[in-house]
């Protein structure tokens, strides 16, 4: 692993870090639910189905193999989607964010929670990620440099907005 | 053949910077033949090799540490995987290449 | 060929940028190993068994004179003065340090070359027919497709972590000489029943340590929607592909146990959401393309039948290398020549920075300026008039380029193998080595005819044994080097897996072992016309188990 010990982890927007955030991952528990907790996603569709009564300000958990379009049916009720990005080579949360953007219309927050890195952080961006929780130090420094390292040519579209190209009709350019 | 109960192993990497094939010296420095390379035999009181090695200099240096098991052919440590006495000289099919060209020129100086 | 415009040429820019910091970050220790290797496989550097590897990236197998004129620079100054061409139509240099890929990638760019996504899991070289463009059989130049391939799949942010690597080929015509069937996913461009131009899709096809052959799953998808159907296939790849187990993670796994026909389904449904946005290729996107690949204006020389066979008649040596290693060309004044990279007794594939610099200056004095990389490992000159055959002959002469063997016994497609690969089990070259000295004799390869021999000195196949009229695959048994064989396999529009003949043979008795083979199909055939490999497929390999091993018997 790296030689810097993880630190706490920070929570990183595109316009910089965020330290009241209220969210909170919660394992599945019994009763009511605070506000801003986040459920995996077996323990909100269990609770849809009982019709039990949920906070307004709900948030759910992926793992990488959850399917999309399980929980695209109650996008309604969340608004913080937190995809799961493994080991820093199972990809499967960049097409989960893809989904969620272009497929099923989702406009609230996508976080990516897990193995973080700064290398990636663009893709996600790309993908329609919007926050980002970071522990690795040379990647929340870099973050805090403002330094993502994307290109700002594209060769094709994603589920973030771009700005067209001109060009090629699969070519965009980050937005100015 | 000798196999692996002898027990003796060396302890090998690649450089960081080049990628060459280096081992771990009984300075504890890496080094780019495998005749420098220290050898950890089976009588040190059974502790694995990487425990017997001397202390490995600062990190960063090498990656992909790995024990090597070999025998000793007079004095010199000889490989039991092709694999591994392949990595000590260099490509068969280039002589001209890599450790054993270095060794050869060595020796014609 | 496609010329880089800004945008190309700023997104290099930036990707070489990218990768020099990460080198630093690497350097320092900030990155650790384990980080950086996904990173550092993305633009194509390889830890290897002696040093590391550098593979750069050849577009479907297509190059000027000016970029391998600056392969061989790189080959001379950063590496050991050679090169090895790959049967993904890429180039390797074998000695790269990694504080100098940097600067080499930096040289690179300035030729708008790169090797960006040559390893890793993601999206691979494109391949295509090497006699793209200029064969007399072709349909349509698959080029310009896989060049929009190239530039949607280059850094995709959906597809840079998928399960495994991904390669795809195209070919234009019903002669495969792509392999498409062996390949993720393989495109056939054809025309439709009204006239467009579409593509035939097989999906799974792989070789390694399960080879399969590609299922075909749509007959006909017409070319504008060639992005957005590959999308649909990658995100259902990415989705469900397995993670689980590196050996069953490509996607011929996903569609031999998922099933082809629900496969298809599910790319399908997927495809449905995507066909009609903008994803979908304008017709002026694709003329545009294609317009680069126009072929040059090629003026006609008529006085090259005459002068040709008066050439031929005068030097034998020469007849033998037209015969042999020169293909009939759409243009009839001209034709398309292969350059061997497979003297006898060499190493298969390997080029030295010399040779790369002589083969740039024909390519540029007599023929267009324009090179091909085979996937058998062998250069092509697509536009050669006939009556600049004799100097380019001439030319390639005094370089050991002119040997005329494509496609004979020892035009072997060899891996690198154990010499210089960190996952070999078993060496290949030397095989290749020794078989090829073993048949040298020009009048006894021409009587043999067509055979390839594929050697692979592991599972992984690179040497592409599976699809070898004989292919030889090396494994480790007890410590020792061991040669398996296998007959009847073909990477054409006939694809088929080559069949393991029976126990294997080890490093000095795999050549004799080979030469009865050959023997046995001598004795067999039905005629000079009938091909070792149309010979194995109409016998089957009982005769020829019966001759290798029960001749084994007798002489014990």
């Amino acid at each position: 692993m790296s030689l810097f010990a993880a630190a706490e982890p920070r929570l990183w927007r595109e316009n910089g870090f965020v330290d009241d955030d209220p969210w909170m991952i919660v394992e599945e528990a019994q009763g009511a639910l605070p506000e801003h907790a986040v459920l995996p996603l077996a323990g909100l569709l269990a609770r849809i189905s009982a019709g039990e009564a949920l906070p307004q300000r709900l948030g759910v958990r992926l793992v990488a193999d959850d399917d999309v379009s399980a929980l695209a049916p109650h996008l309604g009720v969340v608004s913080l989607v937190a995809l799961t990005f493994r080991a820093f080579n199972d990809g499967r949360a960049f097409s989960q964010a893809s989904l969620l953007r272009e497929r099923h219309g989702y406009g609230g927050d996508i976080r990516a929670i897990g193995d973080v890195l700064i290398d990636q952080v663009a893709l996600m961006l790309r993908c329609g990620v919007t926050s980002v929780l970071v522990s690795h130090p040379p990647t929340i420094r870099r973050l805090a440099e403002g330094r993502i390292g994307g290109i700002d040519q594209r060769y094709q579209p994603s589920a973030a907005p771009d700005a067209a190209h001109g060009s090629y009709s699969w070519r965009r350019r980050a937005v100015a | 053949m000798a196999t692996k109960k002898d027990g003796a192993k060396v302890l090998t990497a690649n450089r960081l910077t080049d990628g060459i094939a280096v081992w771990l010296g009984a300075g504890g420095a890496w080094v780019e033949h495998l005749d420098g390379a220290f050898i950890a035999r089976h009588a040190e009181a059974g502790a694995a090799p990487e425990e017997t090695a001397p202390r490995a200099p600062a990190h960063n240096l090498v990656l992909d540490i790995a024990g090597v098991d070999i025998e000793e052919r007079d004095g010199r440590p000889y490989p039991l995987r092709l694999r591994e006495r392949i990595r000590a000289e260099g490509p068969t099919v280039r002589r001209d290449l890599g450790k054993q060209a270095q060794d050869r020129a060595a020796m014609a100086a | 060929m496609y010329r880089y415009d800004e945008f190309d040429r700023d997104f290099v820019t930036g990707r070489v940028d990218q990768f020099r910091d990460q080198v630093a970050r690497r350097l320092t220790g900030e990155l650790a190993e384990d980080a950086f290797k996904p990173l550092r496989l993305m633009n194509g550097v390889y830890l290897q068994l002696h040093a590391y590897m550098l593979r750069v990236a050849i577009p479907y197998g297509t190059l000027s004179s000016r970029q391998m004129r600056r392969l061989a620079y790189i080959a001379r100054v950063y590496d050991k003065g050679y090169g090895h061409f790959t049967t993904r139509q890429n180039i390797q240099f074998n000695w790269p340090a990694l504080i100098d890929t940097p600067r080499i990638l930096e040289e690179l760019a300035q030729v708008e070359m790169h090797a960006i996504q040559t390893s890793g899991n993601c999206i691979r070289n494109v391949t295509a027919d090497h006699f793209a463009g200029a064969a007399a059989d072709e349909v349509a130049d698959p080029r310009p497709y896989a060049e929009i391939l190239r530039q949607w799949s280059s850094l995709h942010p959906e597809f840079s972590f998928l399960p495994r690597k991904f390669k795809i080929a195209v070919t234009g015509a019903e002669r495969d000489r792509a392999a498409i069937q062996v390949h993720d996913i393989g495109l056939h461009l054809k025309r439709g029943q009204d006239g467009s131009l579409g593509f035939a899709v097989h999906v799974g096809g792989g070789q390694g340590r399960t080879p399969m052959v590609a299922k075909k799953i749509r007959d006909f998808l017409p070319e504008q929607h060639l992005l957005s159907y590959v999308t649909a296939i990658m995100r259902v790849y990415n989705l469900h592909g397995r993670r689980d187990n590196k050996y069953k993670a490509r996607i011929k796994i996903l569609v031999h146990e998922t099933g082809a026909d629900e496969l298809a389904r599910q790319v399908e449904a997927e495809w449905e959401a995507l066909r009609d946005g903008e994803l979908r290729l304008p017709a002026s996107d694709i003329e545009a393309i294609r317009t680069y690949f126009a072929p040059p204006a090629l003026p006609d020389r008529a006085e090259g039948w005459a002068v040709l066979a008066v050439q031929k008649r005068d030097d034998p040596a020469f007849a033998a290398w037209v015969n042999r290693n020169v293909t009939p060309h759409r243009h009839p004044d001209y034709a398309c020549v292969t350059i061997s990279l497979k003297p006898i007794g060499g190493i298969p594939g390997d080029a030295t920075d010399d040779q790369m610099e002589a083969v740039a200056d024909i390519a540029e004095r007599l023929a267009f300026d324009e090179i091909r990389v085979t996937h058998e490992q062998n250069l092509v000159l697509p536009h050669v008039a006939l009556a600049d055959l004799k100097a380019v002959y001439d030319a390639l002469v005094p370089h050991d380029l002119a040997t005329a063997n494509a496609g004979l016994v020892t035009d072997i497609i060899a891996c690198p193998g154990l010499d210089y690969c960190a996952l070999a089990n078993a060496r290949s070259i030397p095989v290749a080595q020794q078989l090829s000295q073993r048949f040298a004799d020009a009048a006894r390869q021409e009587e043999i005819g067509e055979l390839k021999i594929k050697i692979s000195g592991c599972i992984n196949a690179c040497g592409h044994h599976h699809v070898g009229h004989i292919g030889i695959l090396g494994v480790e048994k007890k410590g020792e080097e061991l040669y398996q064989i296998t007959l009847g396999g073909s990477g054409d529009e006939t694809t088929s897996i080559g069949e393991i003949i029976g126990p294997g043979f080890g490093p000095d008795t795999i050549v004799d072992a080979v030469e009865t083979l050959v023997d046995a199909y001598l004795s067999l055939r039905l005629s000079r016309d009938e091909t070792f490999l149309a010979a194995v497929r109409r016998l089957g390999l009982a005769p020829f188990r019966a001759a290798l091993y029960e001749s084994a018997k007798e002489a014990a």
